[in-house]
């Protein structure tokens, strides 16, 4: 029994960490620029296709460390030519872009690579168990853990140590003012739209080698991650990142009890959090009022 | 009267005349008495988002959950407690009206993006109950086992289910009784401080004006309306899936409002015919209607923000 | 009793100090000034009264009542009204519209569904009234958003006497116009004053503007009291004379 429940409970975080990597990179781009991003699905899907069409050039690990960028670069390029002249306007117009981006996303994704799942080949060495007491923690999900684990530190180290990280953080708590003191500001939104791009993106790769790929895999990720933001609360990304961890967890202790509703699990998580605090965990009161 | 108002009420009469006598005109272009009571039932659907989304400025993107909610409500209650149309209406729309009511309690504190983010996450909550619960509601399948009734007014009886030429008018009767209903409280003095919400909310708040308040009954409102148009939906098609609840939908009614002009009445049923004839033509065209219509919207926001209406009406003050 | 009474009120931020013990009191039917170089605290001062702010310490008395912990929506029900120093309206509205709004909520209509003949010709005669006092019956049906500037403010205004105001604040009513604008707010404001008898209390850069209007004029610098009084004791006033000028060096 406690096995079964050790197990789920590190499925769980396993899972947390992947809600995290993408609730992270959407935070980042709601919290400076105010747009919720529906395409951030499509973008994972982009990011592993993007890994796909180059393992056979680069191998796994050239692809693993490329196709984040290039889909960033892409991240880039539509946040630069389309969603940049929807700010001054109603956050509705940016939430249908990107609705509309998602639609395109899907399709020319299906379009290119067929609708049918692909395979994607990850070296062997990472996808051996750890023990075989520890069977079910494949190497592979380790790694992902890893990848993350580093990746989060890294961006939590950028924005806390540069330059660019400490702008982007005041951005967040007052954009007026930071333009004022002569940032850039549109360069920084673009910026820290690719950075939240260059998650999804190597999300998209992680995932790749987890369940191979297919033109909707990115749909089952948004939901958890609008949820992760709203239980950890909206304006913190340590609230996001705890966010998708909890509502990993919780979800890998549902499956122990009651298997059909750890889903349903993280939908109740964002309930109570609306009635008891409904800023969030960690959130501040009056963010995105 | 002055020209303004004549203009009006021409304008007024040029639209019920086209919905009254569309059964006999439609086929002229092709289509068909079905595709009409399909386009007023969506059409109504993008109204009553309309009337949140648009005239009090309140970004709920989850909206098509009372619309399911309605549907199957509306279908749960032909097939498992009485066949009778006019009831399974009610139950429809006093479900999902209930039900928008004791959440929108809950969510109208948060406003703008937060707002959207949390009416989308709890619309999914019934997406995923409705996929779920199969045993009730037919899981991914959908809900089948019911159909419109007849209506008996025990002199006569009008059938619904295979006259497709009276659940037309049938459907637009109610559609004119919710849209009347609309006007009406659009025009009142609750109406306008609604718009004053939209326009500038922070100067609303300081007339005195309680935001939150007011939010919640308009939103209570359009989601009434909107869980009658979803029962209608499931009439029309005497059937229900999960589908109706997804978020996708909640796009789409986004879509027809903003694409016939988000400010105006009229507009969101506009966009509702364009939407449907759209989806319907590019669907049998092409595999790929859903690039079709992403860049459709993307070209929509980015140049026509202000819809087709909008851009008349915009047209005509110039 | 007086109007507005305002004892030892101050406003922190941390270490910052912006408002620093004021008191003062303003008469019914009396137009007060309220003058300082940038940084007196002038705006914080409003904001306190109005409601945005709470104080750090000190007391609000609006009739003899305390308003402490009162939002400032309640505010607008006890009679207290305020434009801003950004023109709050409603832009994509006519005039007409706008006025209209503030009159239906005024009368306590704001809920209702319908309304009967009499309150629907009540509610316009209100209406008229109120854009002949601020002389914008020939533009009632433009949209305010594209009305000049000084005619957006003197619609703000409107706006704020549609509520039956007690007491009427207005933050720099003449920033940003020109001459001919300034002329013709000021006229509105002296109308408001001498034949409506309101209570008023007016932030102001133009000191012509000041100088025109005030019965009386407090002045703060740096967020303290530096000096109360006519309008000629205070353009006598050497310390008055050596905070501006002292700015400008």
């Amino acid at each position: 029994m406690l096995q079964l429940i050790f197990f789920n409970v590190t499925n769980g975080l396993i899972i947390g960490a992947f809600y995290a990597l993408m609730a992270i990179g959407l935070s980042l781009i709601l919290n400076l620029s105010g747009v919720i991003n529906f395409a951030h699905g499509g973008f994972l899907v982009i990011g592993g296709y993007l890994a796909y069409a180059l393992t056979p050039r680069l191998g796994f690990w050239g692809a693993l460390i490329v196709a984040p960028f290039l889909t960033a670069l892409i991240g880039f390029a539509v946040e630069r030519l389309l969603i940049r002249r929807l700010y001054g306007r109603d956050p509705l117009y940016s939430l249908l872009l990107t609705f509309g981006l998602a639609f395109i996303i899907e399709d020319g994704t299906r379009q290119i690579w067929g609708a049918n799942g692909l395979p994607f080949s990850v070296p062997a060495a990472l996808t051996s168990p750890l023990s075989y007491q520890f069977f079910f923690i494949t190497g592979y999900r380790m790694f992902m853990v890893a990848v993350v684990a580093i990746v989060v530190a890294l961006l939590f180290v950028l924005l806390r140590y540069t330059r660019i990280g400490v702008r982007i953080r005041a951005g967040t708590l007052d954009l007026e003012t930071v333009a004022a003191l002569g940032v850039n500001v549109r360069a920084l939104r673009s910026l820290n739209f690719a950075v939240g791009i260059f998650l999804a993106g190597l999300a998209g790769v992680l995932a790749a080698g987890q369940i191979g790929l297919e033109p909707t895999m990115g749909d089952g990720l948004l939901m958890p991650s609008f949820i992760a933001i709203i239980v950890g609360g909206v304006g913190s990304l340590t609230g996001t990142l705890l966010g998708g961890l909890l509502i990993g967890v919780a979800s890998g202790l549902t499956a122990v009890i009651f298997p059909s509703a750890s889903e349903a699990v993280i939908y109740v998580m964002m309930a109570i959090v609306l009635l008891v605090r409904p800023r969030g965990l960690l959130g501040e009161e009056g963010m995105l009022t | 009267m002055t020209t303004a108002e004549h203009r009006r009420l021409a304008v007024l009469a040029a639209i019920w005349a086209a919905l009254i006598f569309a059964p006999y005109w439609m086929p002229l272009f092709g289509g068909y008495t079905a595709l009409g009571s399909r386009v007023l039932v969506l059409g109504l659907g993008a109204m009553s988002l309309n009337f949140l989304l648009g005239f009090t400025g309140v970004l709920s993107f989850g909206h098509a959950a009372w619309f399911g909610l309605g549907a199957y409500a509306c279908g749960l209650t032909l097939k498992f407690i009485t066949p009778s149309t006019p009831l399974g209406l009610l139950a429809g729309t006093l479900v999902g009206g209930i039900a928008g009511a004791l959440l929108g309690a809950l969510l109208v504190r948060r406003r703008g993006v937060y707002f959207a983010m949390v009416t989308i996450a709890f619309g999914q909550v019934f997406y995923y109950i409705a996929f779920q619960w199969s045993s009730v509601t037919g899981g991914d399948d959908g809900l089948r086992g019911f159909a419109r009734q007849p209506l008996d007014f025990k002199l006569f009886q009008i059938d619904l289910l295979h006259n497709d030429l009276a659940f037309y008018y049938f459907v637009l009767v109610g559609f004119a009784a919710a849209v009347a209903i609309m006007a009406f409280i659009l025009r009142s003095p609750f109406g306008r401080t609604m718009i004053a919400i939209r326009e500038n909310e922070r100067r609303a708040r300081f007339l005195g004006i309680p935001i939150e308040l007011h939010i919640w009954i308009a939103f209570t409102l359009s989601c009434f309306f909107m869980a009658f148009a979803g029962a209608l939906y499931a009439l029309l098609n005497n059937f229900a899936d999960p589908r109706v609840l997804h978020y996708s939908l909640s796009g789409d009614f986004v879509i027809m409002a903003v694409m016939g002009g988000m400010r105006t009445f009229w507009g969101p049923l506009l966009g509702a015919v364009v939407f449907v004839v759209l989806q319907d033509y590019l669907s049998s065209v092409t595999v790929n209607w859903m690039s079709f219509i992403g860049i459709l919207i993307v070209l929509i926001v980015l140049f026509f923000p202000r819809g087709i209406l909008g851009l008349l009406w915009q047209r005509r003050a110039a | 009793m007086s109007v507005l009474e305002v004892r030892n009120l101050s406003k922190r931020f941390g270490s910052l100090v912006a408002v620093r013990d004021i008191s003062l009191s303003v008469e019914s039917g009396e137009l007060r000034a309220v003058i300082g170089p940038n940084g007196a605290g002038k705006t914080t001062f409003f904001n306190l009264i109005s409601g945005f702010l709470a104080p750090s310490a000190g007391s609000i008395l609006f009739d003899g009542r305390d308003v402490i912990g009162v939002p400032p929506h309640r505010r607008v029900g006890l009679g207290i009204a305020r434009t801003f120093q950004i023109t709050e309206i409603f832009p994509e509205l006519t005039v007409f519209e706008n006025i209209r709004i503030v009159t239906e909520v005024a009368a306590g209509y704001r809920l209702r569904p319908w309304l009967a003949a009499a309150e629907k010709a009540e509610v316009r005669r209100r209406i008229d009234e109120t854009l002949a006092l601020a002389a914008l019956s020939g533009k009632a049906g433009r949209l305010v958003g594209e009305l000049a500037h000084g005619d957006q403010r003197a619609a703000e205004i409107a706006m704020a006497l549609a509520l039956k105001p007690r007491l009427l604040l207005l933050d720099e009513p003449t920033a940003g116009m020109g001459d001919q604008e300034t002329y013709e707010i000021t006229q509105l404001i002296r109308r408001l004053h001498r034949d409506r008898k309101l209570t008023i209390v007016l932030i102001e850069h133009d000191m012509r503007v000041v100088f025109h209007l005030a019965d009386r004029i407090t002045v703060l610098d740096q967020g303290s009291f530096l000096a109360e009084g006519t309008p000629q004791e205070i353009a006598a006033n050497e310390a008055v004379q050596t905070a501006y000028l002292g700015q400008a060096a």
